[in-house]
């Protein structure tokens, strides 16, 4: 334990000396954030329950040192939307902190933009965004536009272009009428499109959208993505996203990046990310009748029926799809059948509940 | 230079903010001079059993309810920025916001309760109106109002510098709400809002000058009573103590926000 407070001691004085985030090397890199075993450790102290545990704990404190992010390498380059996924306190959101600066690493190096996010400059504050889900960062009891004009002084924006962007977004967005509605009273899609708006007025250069999509129904979901696609393609900035729905993932990032208990689990394309698990696809099919499951040729394709036997779910290695689906569709009365729609949301279920997968792969 | 047109906005907001609960504005306009009435009015007629001839330290029944009327408009006037939940906002992460924008996190505090004592000085203008009309004090000369008025919104910002400090001590403290109330408490007494210091003993009033407390309600109610102190000591004192605990606030902020976890965001 105390060499572990020793460590976020000396990190903390590394930081106050400007020790993090300085090497040369990340100097001289275009990547637009830079992370080298960026870890931040949060100290806290136990309490047993009951008042007896109050008092002894207000006598005897006992401190508890956590890595909520260890060691962490990252690099982001421009025009990329990359997906930070994980678990719930797998770190992702300290992540998120440290690269807009809201909390101080322990240690590691850290570049956003070429500056160090914690000394929160006001020209490296001007060149980001966050936009968190779970929290509201217009003004609740005015209207969005007075919140949007606020932000035009706060972020310097010119007349024309506030006006510009407003009606472009807007138009997007199709909230117009909603501008000059009390924050309170909107429904929580119609928060959320203005809270983007609001992050996007000034142009930002790294846009990250902590669960934008959360607790919104499946038309707004869709609304939001695609908002967001749109933008990017006409603005390409970068885009950092946390979620927990897989559907954000798959229309947003061409990278995706996992963190399972502070550390990297994976890091590349997405398309590499489906393979995680081998070259297969999950097929299934529906027949007119129940089908015989012990027939030989569903042996080493982990054949899942339903109780009725009308209905299987199968893995088929990719090479052979065309060849075992002719088959099937041949030999039996198929009525339907359908190959998966997101490979990722199985292979996050799998890993999430066997992380011991990973390592096997990155080994 | 480029500051001014985001101070001038927040401010506006800040404003409209205030005005957004029509109901709560209306209460923040009559409530305190209801309580007023119903409690220091009825409390003093009764220690002095209605007869205005008795003296207590120098004060008759009339000047009594005088020195309390005025410290009623001085209390709206300097102290009624009691709204700031800081320690709230740290605690619950609330404060990631401000962090973000560029638009510092004290900037945005002061230009909301510079927003904030705008409405306050229509809010005490109209309780004096009120108050001057029931006859409970005599209307000062204009010169003079404006002196009081000056001066009690001068000593608001050292009010709002006291409480923004404590607020910041949520970084380490679970909640601050009773250091607010200690300083509530031992303010209301040692300035002289609860009783003139002309009560107190002369050792104590002499130690007194060199404290903010003072001059947070004795003062400024003696100003619009026509008792006019040294300014310049007063002043004096008042920006020392402005500038210390300003500069404390910045070194206790710099250490929070090395200890921030914005919580729950």
């Amino acid at each position: 334990m105390s060499h572990l407070l020793c460590l976020s001691t000396f990190c903390k004085k590394m930081a106050e000396k400007g020790q993090i985030g300085q090497t040369p090397a990340m100097k001289n890199s275009t990547a637009l954030i830079q992370a080298n075993g960026l870890t931040k450790q949060f100290v806290s102290y136990k309490k047993e329950a009951g008042l007896k545990g109050t008092l002894k704990g207000f006598f005897n404190r006992e401190s508890v040192v956590k890595t909520a992010v260890g060691q962490f390498d990252f690099e982001v380059q421009k025009g990329e939307i990359i997906g930070l996924l994980g678990p719930n306190g797998a770190g992702k959101t300290t992540l998120m902190k440290m690269f807009t600066g809201i909390i101080v690493p322990s240690a590691g190096e850290l570049k956003v933009l070429g500056h160090n996010p914690w000394e929160r400059s006001k020209d490296f504050r001007k060149k980001i965004a966050l936009v968190m889900g779970q929290k509201s960062q217009l003004w609740w009891d005015i209207p969005a536009m007075d919140s949007f004009l606020l932000l035009q002084k706060y972020y310097e924006i010119n007349d024309r272009d506030f006006k510009q962007r407003i009606d472009m977004m807007s138009e997007l967005l199709d909230v117009k009428k909603l501008m000059h509605i009390q924050i309170r009273r909107l429904s929580l899609g119609e928060r959320m499109k203005l809270e983007l708006m609001a992050s996007l007025l000034h142009s930002p250069e790294v846009l990250f959208l902590d669960e934008p999509t959360i607790g919104l129904d499946l038309v707004a979901q869709e609304n939001i993505r695609q908002f967001i696609i749109n933008y990017h393609k006409q603005n390409q900035c970068s885009i950092i996203i946390t979620s927990h729905y897989m559907a954000d993932v798959q229309a947003l990032c061409q990278r995706l990046t996992l963190i399972l208990d502070g550390k990297k689990g994976f890091d590349g394309p997405l398309t590499q990310f489906e393979k995680i698990l081998g070259n297969e696809k999950v097929v299934s099919f529906t027949f007119e009748k129940a089908i015989d499951p012990l027939l030989p040729l569903w042996k080493g394709l982990d054949p899942k029926w339903n109780e009725l036997n009308n209905q299987v779910e199968l893995r088929i290695p990719e090479n052979e799809l065309r060849k075992i689906s002719g088959q099937i569709i041949e030999q039996f009365p198929v009525i339907d059948f359908a190959t998966e729609k997101m490979p990722i949301e199985r292979v996050m279920k799998t890993l999430m509940n066997n992380p011991k997968l990973l390592s096997e792969y990155n080994a | 230079m480029n500051s001014i047109p985001k101070w001038l906005e927040t401010i506006r907001i800040s404003i409209s903010k205030v005005m957004a609960y029509r109901l709560n504005f209306l209460l923040q306009i009559i409530g305190p001079t209801l309580v007023f009435f119903f409690i220091k009015y009825n409390l003093w007629s009764s220690i002095y059993q209605g007869d205005r001839t008795i003296l207590i330290s120098g004060y008759t029944l009339t000047a009594m309810l005088a020195y309390h009327t005025w410290g009623l408009v001085v209390e709206l006037l300097a102290s009624g920025f009691t709204a700031m939940n800081l320690s709230e906002d740290i605690r619950l992460g609330r404060i990631s916001t401000y962090l973000i924008y560029p638009f510092n996190f004290w900037e945005f505090h002061t230009a909301s309760f510079i927003g904030f004592q705008i409405t306050q000085v229509f809010i005490a203008l109209v309780t004096f109106g009120a108050v001057a009309l029931s006859g409970l004090i005599e209307v000062p000369m204009f010169t003079l109002l404006v002196k009081g008025f000056s001066y009690t919104l001068f000593i608001s910002f050292l009010w709002f510098v006291m409480n923004y400090g404590i607020g910041l001590l949520a970084f380490w403290l679970e909640d601050t709400w009773i250091l607010k109330v200690i300083l509530m408490v031992i303010s209301s007494f040692l300035s002289g809002a609860i009783l003139p210091l002309d009560l107190f003993p002369a050792g104590l009033v002499e130690v007194l000058k060199w404290t903010p407390f003072p001059y947070l309600s004795y003062y400024p109610i003696k100003i619009f009573m026509g008792v006019e102190p040294n300014y310049l000591f007063a002043i004096g004192v008042m920006t020392g103590w402005m500038a210390l605990i300003t500069y404390c606030n910045h070194l206790v902020w710099k250490k929070g926000m090395k200890l921030y976890t914005a919580a729950g965001m």
